[in-house]
């Protein structure tokens, strides 16, 4: 039995956040070292990891994310292995190197807690998009995960001199650091039924890059209601 | 009788196979991806003294003939003959690697073998996946290797470096131009002593569809046009550190350091340090002896190669820094965008992407399947034309389109469905209406109807392409292709696509049947398909 399992052994650390397989991340764990994830999604873990629902920094920050009591972040602390995943989506794991990155909401897994963070409000664009689309920006030297459902692309804003347009569903992550604009792709003819299906995109402009999944189901399943 | 053997498994030639001569077989394959296969005929110390018998694309075959590079058939990805009676007695060992051309890592491979086949059947196979690898950037899958006779071993070990790194290892000098031989054509003159020979000591394994299948379903994968060069990447140091380098981790620079050093609380059983069965994924650094690594596999990425300068501000932290390098841009190379110059590229096995500025033509796609576009494009609504909206009107299942014009590049994705470009040169392929994604206004189409009682929503629709173009088809997970025979049948909820070559009218070919087992609800109904030799059926793994 040990022998066709075998193959699902996990691989000795070399770093502190590394993929076991696409969709599963695994954090090694230190004391001092702290990590936000998102809540409810450590599927195991060894040694001795605490974890703190609800931490008063979080609460602070994500102040305008969260409605209510809860937020969709946990602190985890302590020594060990850390096992994370969100649901079998593809987990991509980043380390930042005096960079910012900002992250659809949805698809943060976990990051770093020295790294310097903050949610904001894609302007404009909350109302249009069906979830409203609060992002995470998060900045500085250190480790970040983010999910996407199927294998994600990325695109260099730079190369073309046209804007590159998004849908907003499928928005995975994106450089800080580039214009972004709503559009809305709507016509008369859209008033009577014959619409593209493709109402609103988000434009992008500037250098950077433009993270995107290849699904529009970005749905927050782990999003705290009340 | 094929065998399967796991990583490891070691076999005499002569017991898997009276066969002298034979084929070998390598698929491997990643999106995005190309991979350089090749055979080192190494000498008794494992060197690569004679670098004539390094066979690879562009030096196919050894001197003397005895290992011949066969290009991609019969569904592997490239393929090889070894004549072992031929093989001069200075070479030891041949062995079969894999490396990844350009940038990439081992762990995004899909699953993949190498099998070696005699006497067109397949004796042994070695199969392997993504999930197995982590960052390497090369694999070495198997090896004959001469020790009293000839025997056979699937190895499975990565290494980081890329081909010029396994050079290395091998002893062979890395010369920026290819070694001396110039590249021969096609493949040289094997057909004739494959006919000379006893028939059964050499043939490709039978290619696994009918002979013609029009748009092999899933194959007209574009090709990438050119090698991209090799980026020397910072892996082009000696990073072949054998496995067992892990041996001394307290050397290493960026280790760990020692994430949990009162390693007592661990050890759960009462053998403290000694030998517990590594507990803890054998964190490096944690003073454990290094015990076997639990199942043998998986060579440890020695330490010593990341690049340095991991994070100043975070002391004591296994901060170690990905094989790829640091940084945004690193982290996400493997996910960039990859353009071919062609008119519709996969850029991943989930994501399409459609250049409209190719071919000068609107593109029809299922209505919000588009995630993201560049440059100047119209989306504009498409109904699905008189005839579809009466099939429409009469079952309220109308295909809803979307005609996408302009100049700029469209990327079509579907909740993470897989994505199939089936390039039509003249043929016909009849498409189930949910999973056709997107297809080239230039190919002529029409909605049919598949009657039956007991069809979910009282009817199959599907579209029916023919003409030039390419389409899109989507599947939930990897799909089936099956050649059509006299009892070819299908889940209707399941069925993706079928080809509809000239002969075959598939309207009146489809008959329903109704199975109905003792204890089974009866509510199954099948598809069956005819049609001549040559015709075949996709079928998905999901029933909608």
């Amino acid at each position: 039995m040990n022998q066709q399992l075998a193959g699902y052994a996990p691989t000795p650390v070399t770093a502190r956040m590394e993929n076991h397989g696409h969709t599963m991340l695994k954090v090694a764990m230190a004391t001092g070292q702290d990590l936000y994830a998102r809540t409810g999604s450590m599927v195991a873990y060894e040694g001795f990891i605490q974890y703190e629902p609800n931490p008063p920094a979080v609460r602070q920050i994500a102040s305008q994310w969260i409605t209510g009591e809860g937020t969709p972040l946990m602190k985890c602390s302590g020594d060990g292995l850390l096992y994370l995943a969100d649901y079998g989506a593809d987990v991509v794991v980043v380390h930042l190197n005096d960079e910012a990155l900002s992250v659809n909401g949805t698809n943060l897994l976990a990051f770093d807690a020295h790294l310097t963070w903050g949610v904001e409000r894609v302007k404009g664009l909350a109302k249009f998009a069906g979830q409203g689309l609060w992002n995470v920006c998060v900045r500085g030297t250190g480790w970040v995960a983010i999910t996407s459902r199927g294998t994600p692309i990325v695109v260099d804003c730079g190369r073309g001199e046209d804007e590159t347009y998004v849908d907003p569903d499928a928005l995975v992550a994106w450089s800080p650091n580039l214009k972004v604009k709503g559009k809305r792709s709507f016509k008369a003819s859209s008033l009577i039924g014959r619409g593209s299906g493709e109402a609103y995109q988000m434009a992008f402009s500037g250098q950077g890059i433009v993270v995107v999944q290849p699904s529009e189901d970005s749905t927050d399943r782990l999003r705290i209601r009340n | 009788m094929a065998r399967e053997f796991q990583r490891g498994h070691k076999a005499k030639i002569s017991d898997l196979t009276a066969g002298r001569d034979l084929y070998v077989g390598v698929r491997i394959a990643a999106p995005g991806l190309t991979f350089d296969i090749s055979c080192f005929g190494l000498d008794a110390h494992e060197q690569l003294s004679d670098d004539r018998y390094f066979v690879f694309f562009n030096q196919p075959k050894s001197p003397e003939e005895s290992i011949q590079l066969l290009g991609a058939q019969a569904g592997d990805t490239e393929s090889f003959r070894v004549t072992l009676d031929r093989v001069p007695e200075s070479v030891h060992k041949l062995s079969f690697t894999a490396t990844i051309d350009g940038a990439g890592q081992m762990s995004q491979i899909g699953p993949g073998y190498i099998r070696v086949v005699a006497g067109g059947e397949e004796v042994v196979r070695y199969a392997f996946d993504g999930p197995e690898f982590t960052t390497e950037r090369a694999v070495m899958l198997g090896d004959f290797y001469l020790k009293d006779v000839w025997r056979f071993a699937a190895v499975g070990q990565g290494f980081d470096g890329g081909l010029d790194a396994l050079l290395r290892n091998f002893g062979g000098e890395v010369a920026e131009d290819e070694p001396a031989d110039p590249p021969q054509g096609a493949v040289p003159a094997f057909a004739p002593p494959a006919q000379a020979s006893p028939p059964p000591a050499f043939a490709a394994p039978p290619a696994p569809q009918a002979p013609e299948p029009p748009p092999a379903f899933g194959a007209p994968e574009p090709p990438v046009p050119a090698p991209q060069p090799q980026p020397q990447s910072i892996h082009a140091a000696p990073t072949i550190a054998a496995p067992m380098a892990l041996v001394a981790p307290t050397g290493a620079p960026p280790a760990p350091q020692a994430p949990m050093a009162p390693q007592a609380p661990y050890a759960p059983g009462p053998p403290p340090p000694p030998a517990p069965p590594p507990p803890f994924g054998h964190v490096p650094g944690q003073g454990a002896p290094p015990a076997p690594p639990p199942f043998g596999q998986q060579p440890p990425v020695p330490f010593g190669q990341q690049p340095p300068g991991p994070p100043p501000g975070a002391p004591g932290v296994p901060q170690g820094v990905p094989q790829a390098g640091a940084g945004l841009l690193a982290a996400l190379q493997p996910y960039k965008e990859t353009a071919t110059g062609q008119r519709w590229t996969s850029q991943s096995s989930q994501l399409m992407r459609a250049d409209l500025t190719m071919g000068d033509m609107p593109v029809l796609a299922r209505q919000g399947s588009m995630v993201m576009y560049q440059g100047k494009v119209d989306f504009g609504y498409k109904g699905a034309g008189f005839a579809g909206r009466i099939v429409g009107n009469a079952t309220g299942q109308e295909m809803q389109l979307m005609r996408c014009t302009g100049r700029g590049q469209v990327f079509f994705a579907e909740d993470g469905s897989h994505l199939h470009p089936v390039e039509l040169q003249g043929d016909g392929i009849c498409v189930s209406a949910e999973n056709v994604l997107a297809f080239d206004e230039s190919l002529q189409y029409e909605v049919r109807r598949i009657e039956g009682h007991g069809i979910p929503g009282g009817a199959l629709f599907t579209m029916q392409f023919h003409g030039t173009g390419t389409v899109v088809v989507k599947t939930h997970g990897t799909p089936v292709v099956l050649p059509v025979t006299p009892t070819t049948f299908a889940d209707c909820n399941a069925v993706v696509a079928w080809s509809s070559a000239a002969q075959v009218i598939i309207s009146s070919q489809v008959r329903l049947r109704r199975n109905a087992y003792p204890g089974h609800s009866g509510e199954t109904v099948n598809l069956q398909f005819r049609g001549a030799p040559g015709n075949f059926i996709v079928v998905q793994p999901y029933e909608v």
